[in-house]
């Protein structure tokens, strides 16, 4: 569990990047943190896995504040993917790379060299391929996979479709899913709110360094207020909905559909009833 | 005009061609949107457009590009750069200054813009790109996505002919994306400038650009308006191509029988797909 009381935070130690931020993400959780840039989403992120301190309140993991946590304890519970894979990949073979998250825990040996070949062919890497010399796609799986290897139960995974094409999302959005049902927590920061709409079940939204809307994802993303607050753009079936409701034009089993199959159903069923069709 | 005849490259250290016999015109003021699987050579299609393809990336050229008459392989890249502002997909690796303002200067100065100018393409510049109040922070404290308007505001500043944008919003929000897409759009239509953009965001290219360009195996696969090229739905899935949201209900809508018209490229057509099919 990760607690967020009354936290301030600031790089500079002048002005403050997060504001007062306060909410409990539980084990199990999938969260997607929305919000434009600069609304201090990614300091978040930093603030849950220790490499951020706050000014002032407490970030709390598993009831420790992270002030007293050591950082191989942070990285043993919060595995980190950054927002850009080159900043995490230091190895010089792929198979090197997923090594490395065990010997910096001091937890090389057979075990770890077990699980590194479990990825290996989960992922479909090849072991002795140069991480650098991969195409973005694979270099963003490849950060994935030497996070995931050591099973942290709380992923934090800031922006992880960011220059991905559609397929190389989707297939990093597959193991994400997999992830979690198998019981890791998943903390996202993502701009694609199709993928927010399609994976995540709770949402928080920030702006300005506060989170000012945390619930159920199509309760945040349908909310006018919170996405007139937030500058939010909702994905586009959610607008299209939203926008039938503004201007009384469709029933409400049309008007409440949340995804693409919810949509088409919904007005196939209206207009096999008589609608006007 | 850009023109691009029976254009084929191959990378010095690469075994196979990169571009395969690519034909393409684009006229001035022309928004032009590419998309394409990673590796499909989008973004070496467009280092062919700025020059970088042969100049830093030497290898076979076989064809030519020419903007605005001047043949690529015969005109220096000091002189494309003259013509063609770009943007690269590594905005880290596009930065020289450390503070914003001078980061708008350093482009200015090097191109010899008159001082009496200057102020005023800075203010503009930041001024579009809504960072005005970024202007004195230091660059390595901002965002991804604030680097990233700064990037493109450094390029807007030098007013070139011809815009080229690999990935420009890859770390934006949506709705800096979406103003970014106006702003671009706005360029082209009331300046004539051609903007000639990379991107993964279907949705935004679908609502924004004139032309879409699908590209795979180096290759130009499809060619059109969007709301032509997103009539082929099911071949651009096969090319690892998503269509946006606002599509996808249209061809189910199609499929069930109950909508007979074209493919909806964006929201406002989609819902007023729907209210036609519940009238």
């Amino acid at each position: 569990m990760i607690e967020f009381k009354n936290v301030c935070a600031a790089y500079d130690g002048e002005v403050p990047i997060l504001k007062d931020v306060s909410f409990t993400i539980n084990d199990g959780d999938f969260v997607a943190f929305v919000g434009t840039n600069g609304a201090g989403k990614s300091t978040t992120m930093r603030l849950c896995n220790g490499l951020l301190k706050p000014t002032s309140g407490q970030v709390l993991i598993d009831g420790v504040p992270t002030t007293e946590l050591r950082v191989s304890e942070l990285a043993r519970r919060v595995g980190f993917l950054f927002q850009n894979p080159d900043r995490q990949i230091c190895c010089e073979t792929v198979r090197d790379e997923l090594l490395f998250s065990f010997k910096a825990q001091g937890n090389a040996g057979p075990e770890a060299e077990e699980r590194v070949d479990q990825i290996i062919e989960t992922f479909g890497f090849d072991p002795a391929a140069e991480p650098f010399l991969l195409n973005r796609g694979t270099r963003q799986l490849l950060a994935l996979a030497s996070i995931i290897v050591t099973a942290p139960p709380v992923v934090i995974l800031d922006e992880p479709t960011t220059g991905l094409d559609f397929r190389e999302c989707e297939k990093v959005m597959r193991i994400v899913k997999a992830l979690h049902e198998q019981g890791t927590t998943v903390i996202m920061v993502c701009h694609d709110m199709e993928v927010v709409a399609d994976y995540a079940q709770r949402v928080i939204v920030m702006t300005g360094g506060k989170a000012i809307a945390d619930g159920p994802t199509f309760e945040v993303l349908r909310n006018p207020q919170v996405l007139a607050a937030a500058d939010l753009i909702p994905p586009q079936v959610v607008d299209i909905a939203l926008r039938l409701q503004q201007a009384g034009a469709a029933p409400a089993s049309v008007t409440s559909a949340n995804t693409l199959t919810e949509m088409a159903s919904a007005i196939g069923a209206y207009c096999a009833k008589g609608g006007a069709c | 005009m850009i023109e691009v005849k029976d254009l084929t490259f191959c990378y010095r250290e690469s075994s196979e061609p990169v571009i395969h016999h690519i034909n393409l015109t684009i006229p001035d003021g022309q928004f032009v949107g590419i998309t394409g699987a990673a590796g499909s050579g989008k973004s070496s299609l467009t280092y062919t457009l700025n020059g970088i393809v042969p100049h830093c990336y030497p290898g076979d050229f076989y064809g030519s590009v020419t903007i605005d008459g001047k043949d690529t392989c015969e005109t220096s890249l000091t002189d494309i750069s003259q013509l063609v502002g770009s943007v690269c997909q590594d905005i880290e690796s596009q930065m020289v200054s450390s503070v914003v303002e001078d980061e708008i200067l350093y482009g200015l100065e090097n191109f010899a813009v008159p001082k009496e100018e200057v102020a005023a393409r800075v203010d503009e510049a930041l001024e579009v790109m809504g960072i005005s109040d970024l202007r004195d922070r230091a660059i390595a404290g901002l965002s991804g996505g604030q680097k990233q308007k700064v990037a493109i505001a450094a390029i807007l500043a030098l007013k070139p002919k011809v815009l080229v944008l690999d990935e420009p919003t890859a770390e934006l929000d949506p709705a800096s994306s979406y103003n970014v897409f106006s702003l671009l759009k706005r360029y082209a239509t009331e300046h004539g400038i051609t903007v000639i953009v990379v991107e993964q965001k279907i949705a935004l290219l679908s609502d924004f650009v004139d032309r879409l360009l699908i590209v795979e195996n180096g290759t130009i696969c499809f060619d059109g308006a969007p709301s032509q090229v997103l009539e082929h739905a099911d071949e651009l899935l096969a090319l690892g191509v998503n269509c946006p949201r606002s599509t996808s209900l249209s061809v189910a809508l199609r499929q069930m029988g109950l909508y007979a018209g074209p493919v909806c490229k964006n929201v406002e057509e989609a819902t007023a797909m729907v209210k036609e099919v519940l009238r």
